[in-house]
């Protein structure tokens, strides 16, 4: 029964510090500077290992029972730790206050069952004999589980499943006490029937581990998602609670199908309205048709050429019955031309001419999305204008990232167009900007289209002016060798996500 | 049951675990079997020079009528092809460029494949110091400077500047931004490294009595006041010494640009070229901030292209010049065919010879090696790497410029940073490694010898140590080594007499390299190749 206890001190520590490599390893790997990550990781590890072994000299009797109990509760956090981590990524407000609270309570465990083992092997062997050999396999258990780690969990195994893996080990070492200690014990059955239940538990996820981590992203959506899909350039998720469809790209929000309308009316009719000439259009991003649906509320215009770099996304937009009615079947309209390309590419390479370009990028979130904000993409767009031909640009919301939607205005000015910035309410959005550039001087519409929800005359008016608070602080150009868009970009809206 | 494990029991138990360990990993390594990440070895034609040293060539008979030149250019690498662009300019259009290997460029060449172009040398050149007026001119002509606004600052091609994010580096566990040593440092460490850069900025602006600025591009446009001129006989990590410099972070930094620039270390390069690099770039522009650079996919190759478009006709490749004889009233060039496997002989008034001086021996009858003054050449290691996916490293993004404080390497340039497309690919990657830890014959040696293999191993080991797990994202490796990179800016070479000797011409042969210059790079090797048309045309004038 002492050699088997011994072995049971050698797994606990194992476990253990398996528990705590898997913590610091997922905390690099979401929040990186891995540094910081493994020292606050052991330092809290270590520190409620102190706290468990405090703890210890207050649990007085049942120290068997006790020490199964433990045993069993750090199979089960232990065991699910990395799931739960990367399940709770994108739940919690504070990951970090998650990820600490995980990782004390399996130190403070930890820290519990030497302390207990040692008591339970107390009248089996004398005190030296019993340090001696209770940490021997101590330490030889995490020299183990750091080999271990790096060489054979992670690479074969994953984080996710090698922690289910080693909750099960926790559990087994709680069964095999059971079963030496049966004669000493109350309640076996109650015992085994809660070990069976972890164990199960675990397996599952163990199974299981590759649904979980797509179950985790569908948590991060509020209705059911209807399609899911990974082209080369993003990830494509569209949701559907009934009355209301939603189209997500790397996890953004792009439209909504209840207040879409205002987003693209606002997009595309101050401008197209107010144009003199107007035969060829060009549409640049907007894969969805929904601009390009505006667009052909205008008999004037002869041909559309929408530019987009994905084309799955274009076809699904074409051909699929849901998403098509949306878009009024637009893309399948034959005015409507669709060229998969990378729109900064086309356009150096461009020769044909436009009236009108509408421009509707993703938000410049990184860097080769930056790109397509700067004064040379600008420049190179006025190419391929005519003389009198105009742009309008999505350029964020300038309420959330003031400096942002700004920047974009004094860019698209640097780049010899005239412009007229304007804002739009747009329910699921927010606030959201626009600006016209011209080659020539601007006068609004005096007409719109039939059949508008949001746009005329009265709303443009208003859309044209910025309260106080929507005004900007700094005034900078957008270049490719300074992208000052996405450094402001991701102070604004980064500063709104952690309040948020 | 026992009632205690005795010694002998438990250490089998622990040599147990440790052996079961052992072979899960001996057969997850097995299992897995790591496909020989499949690797290329490319490069200067090293045989074929060898050849040419040990005089093989020369027996060859010659089977053709000769060719008839006004000058002849031996060397199609920077200087090569910008003593063309010169000739060419002033209206002087006889000339051929002879050029070694199958294409022109030398050290600044570059390849492309399936992803991207890349360099295989050179790869970028600081925005142009307002002295550096050729390079002004080459780059109004290519349209690289755009024009000048109001207040008459050159206003580059933005397609051309370094996008940014230009530059991390790997420091302490995690990537910072910039390359100036920032994370870990000691108070004493960033007073130090301001205290330098304080100097900088006043030796920048500095000139000597005979009012030329202190540090100049070209450099033979730098001020000759012995107040700077002396600064050439100490090495650079002596000036620092002098200066009380001691913290390791700035000395790293320095470091790194020297082999960056030089292939050599701080205690080998003069602490004149060591200041040189930082105080010699003053080049601004209306659309950038001071020490922006321009680049492209394919470095200086881009350069090459456009400069070999306008020797267009003039240029013939694969022919390594084997003899030049010098006659009355001109020169006897023999070059071989590489392609065909023939000699052929040019008879030309002139002879701008644009290739390392150490070759000129070998080549030119009666040029004695020690009228070569061989100035000493850096060995490199160039790697282009094609790579899946680049991890991301906590949340600094990938730059163009990625470098590690710890490597023996000076890191990877991404060739496609420059791409205009939002698609998120495969990069191509150029990885550097000037062996600067020993003196250059024996890393010559050592580049040479080591297998394609062993260097693949090393590289894939190096860039690990900044991207763990990267090793399955990597789709191939292609090498060039270069034996002899770039000459070295070693004490008391670039203001000495060897390198004022290596400018005298030699009856009709006029010379031309970077190495004439001491440090190699772009706007030297234009300069030195402008500088040999401009003597030959003077001398077409007066004859
Ligand atoms: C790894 C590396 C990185 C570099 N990075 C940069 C950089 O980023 N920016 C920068 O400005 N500079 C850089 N340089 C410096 C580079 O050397 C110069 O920019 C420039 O290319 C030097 O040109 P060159 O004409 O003086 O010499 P070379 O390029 O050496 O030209 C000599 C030419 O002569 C040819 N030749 C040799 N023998 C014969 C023969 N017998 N017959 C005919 N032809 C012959 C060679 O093939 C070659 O084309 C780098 C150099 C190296 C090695």
């Amino acid at each position: 029964m002492t050699y088997a206890l011994l072995i049971t001190a050698f797994v606990i520590s194992t476990c253990g510090l398996v528990y705590e490599l898997i913590a610091g390893t997922v905390a690099s790997y979401l929040l990186g500077d891995s540094v910081t990550q493994f020292s606050t990781v052991i330092g809290v590890y270590l520190f409620s290992m102190g706290i468990g072994s405090f703890l210890s000299k207050y649990i007085k009797k049942n120290l068997v029972l006790t020490f199964i109990r433990v045993e069993l509760l750090v199979g089960a956090v232990g065991g699910s730790s990395a799931a739960l981590l990367f399940l709770l990524f994108n739940q919690v407000e504070s990951f970090r206050v998650l990820l600490y609270c995980i990782v004390a309570v399996i130190g403070i465990l930890i820290g519990l069952e030497i302390p207990l083992l040692m008591r339970i092997l107390k009248e089996r062997l004398d005190f030296t004999e019993l340090v001696s050999k209770v940490f021997t396999f101590d330490y030889v258990g995490a020299l183990i589980a750091s080999l271990l780690f790096p060489l054979v969990l992670v690479p074969h195994l994953g984080l996710v499943r090698s922690s289910f893996l080693f909750g099960l080990l926790n559990t087994m070492v709680a069964v095999w006490t059971i079963r030496l200690f049966k004669s000493e014990l109350p309640w076996l059955s109650l015992l085994y029937s809660f070990a069976i239940a972890v164990a199960g538990v675990l397996v599952c996820g163990f199974v299981f581990s590759e649904q979980l981590t797509s179950w985790a992203e569908s948590t991060a959506y509020p209705d059911p998602i209807i399609l899911s899909t990974s082209t080369p350039y993003q990830r494509i998720l569209i949701t559907n609670s009934g009355k209301d469809i939603r189209l997500f790209l790397n996890g953004n929000l792009q439209f909504s199908s209840r207040d879409e309308y205002r987003y693209h009316e606002a997009l595309v009719h101050p401008v197209t309205a107010a144009m003199h000439s107007l035969h060829n259009v060009l549409v640049l991003g907007g894969g969805d048709g929904m601009a390009v649906r505006e667009l052909l509320k205008y008999p004037s215009i002869k041909s559309i050429v929408l530019v987009d770099l994905d084309r799955k996304m274009t076809n699904m937009f074409k051909e699929q019955a849901l998403l098509s009615r949306l878009n009024n079947r637009s893309l399948s309209a034959s005015r409507v031309s669709i060229i998969t390309d990378d729109a900064f590419v086309w356009l150096r390479r461009c020769t044909q001419r436009f009236d009108l370009a509408i421009v509707d990028f993703p938000d410049p979130s990184n860097f080769s999305l930056g790109k397509l904000y700067s004064q040379t993409f600008y420049k190179t767009l006025k190419t391929v204008l005519n003389r009198d031909g105009a742009v309008v640009v999505q350029s964020t919301s300038p309420y959330y990232a003031k400096n942002s939607y700004w920047c974009v205005v004094d860019t698209l000015k640097s780049a010899g167009f005239q412009t007229l910035p304007y804002h739009a309410y747009v329910p699921s959005f927010g606030d959201w900007g626009y600006v016209i550039g011209t080659l020539s001087t601007f006068t609004p519409a005096s007409q719109y289209p039939p059949g508008l929800r949001y746009v005329n005359s009265a709303t443009f008016a208003q859309m044209l002016t910025f309260a106080p608070d929507m005004l900007p602080t700094t005034h900078v150009v957008n270049r490719l060798n300074n992208q000052a868009l996405v450094h402001l970009f991701e102070s604004e809206w980064g500063e709104y996500a952690e309040a948020h | 049951m026992p009632k205690r494990i005795d010694r002998s029991t438990f250490l089998k138990g622990a040599i147990g675990c440790a052996a079961a360990v052992v072979s899960a990993e001996i057969s997850y390594r097995w299992l897995r079997q790591p496909e020989p990440i499949p690797g290329q070895l490319r490069g200067p034609s090293v045989a074929l020079g060898h050849r040419l040293r040990d005089g093989e060539l020369a027996d060859i008979p010659v089977e053709s009528e000769p060719l008839r030149s006004t000058v002849v250019i031996v060397g199609g690498g920077i200087a090569g092809l910008s003593a063309a662009w010169w000739l060419d300019k002033q209206g002087c259009s006889d000339y051929v460029l002879l050029e070694l290997e199958d294409e022109v460029g030398g050290n600044s060449c570059s390849g492309a494949n399936s992803i991207s172009k890349y360099p295989w040398g050179a790869h970028y050149v600081p925005l142009a110091n307002s002295e550096s007026r050729y390079v002004h001119m080459l780059f109004e002509e290519l349209r690289i400077i755009q024009g000048h606004n109001s207040s008459g600052l050159p206003v580059y091609n933005e397609l051309y500047l370094c996008h940014e994010p230009q530059e991390r580096l790997f420091k302490d566990g995690a990537f910072q931004e910039g390359m100036v040593p920032r994370r870990g440092l000691q108070g004493e460490d960033k007073k130090q490294i301001a205290r330098f850069f304080e100097i900088i900025k006043s030796f920048r602006q500095a000139t000597g009595a005979d009012g030329k600025p202190a540090f100049a591009i070209p450099l033979d446009l730098s001020s000759g006041d012995e107040q700077w001129i002396q600064l050439d006989n100490l090495s650079f990590s002596q000036w620092l010494q002098d200066n009380k410099f001691d913290a390791k972070p700035l000395f790293w930094y320095l470091n790194y640009c020297c082999r960056d620039d030089y292939g050599s270390t701080i205690e080998r390069v003069s602490a004149w070229a060591g200041l040189h690099y930082f105080a010699g770039r003053r080049g601004v522009a209306a659309n950038a901030e001071l020490n922006s650079v321009v680049t492209w996919p394919e470095g200086n190759g881009f350069l090459v292209e456009k400069l070999k478009e306008q020797a267009n006709g003039r240029v013939i490749a694969s022919a390594a010049v084997t003899k030049i004889e010098t006659v009355d009233g001109g020169a006897v060039i023999t070059y071989f065919d590489s392609k065909t496997n023939r000699q052929h002989v040019v008879n030309s008034k002139y002879v701008i010879f644009a290739t390392p001086r150490f070759l000129a021996p070998h080549i030119i009858a009666g040029y004695s090696a020690e009228a070569a003054h061989h100035p000493c050449y850096a060995p490199w290691m160039v790697a282009n790497i094609i790579i899946k996916h680049i991890p991301a490293s906590g949340t600094v993004s990938l730059c163009w410029d990625n470098v590690s404080y710890t490597s023996k390497s000076l890191g990877y340039v991404v060739a496609n940073h420059q791409d205009i497309t939002t698609r998120e690919g495969e990069k191509v990657v150029t990885y550097y490694y000037p062996l600067s830890d020993e003196d250059p014959v024996a890393a010559r040696r050592r580049l040479l010898s080591m297998s394609g293999h062993k260097w693949s191993e090393f590289i894939v080991e190096d860039l690990t140590s900044m991207h763990p797990g990267i090793d399955s994202e990597i789709l191939s490796i292609e090498f060039c080594p270069w034996g002899h990179g770039m000459v070295s800016p070693t004490v008391g070479f670039i203001w000495g007499q060897g390198r004022s000797s290596m400018k005298k011409n030699y009856g009709n042969i006029f010379f031309a390299n970077s190495d004439m210059s001491g440090m190699s790079n772009f706007e030297e090797a234009q300069y030195q190749g402008i500088t040999a048309a401009s003597n030959v045309l003077e001398q077409l004038t007066t004859t």
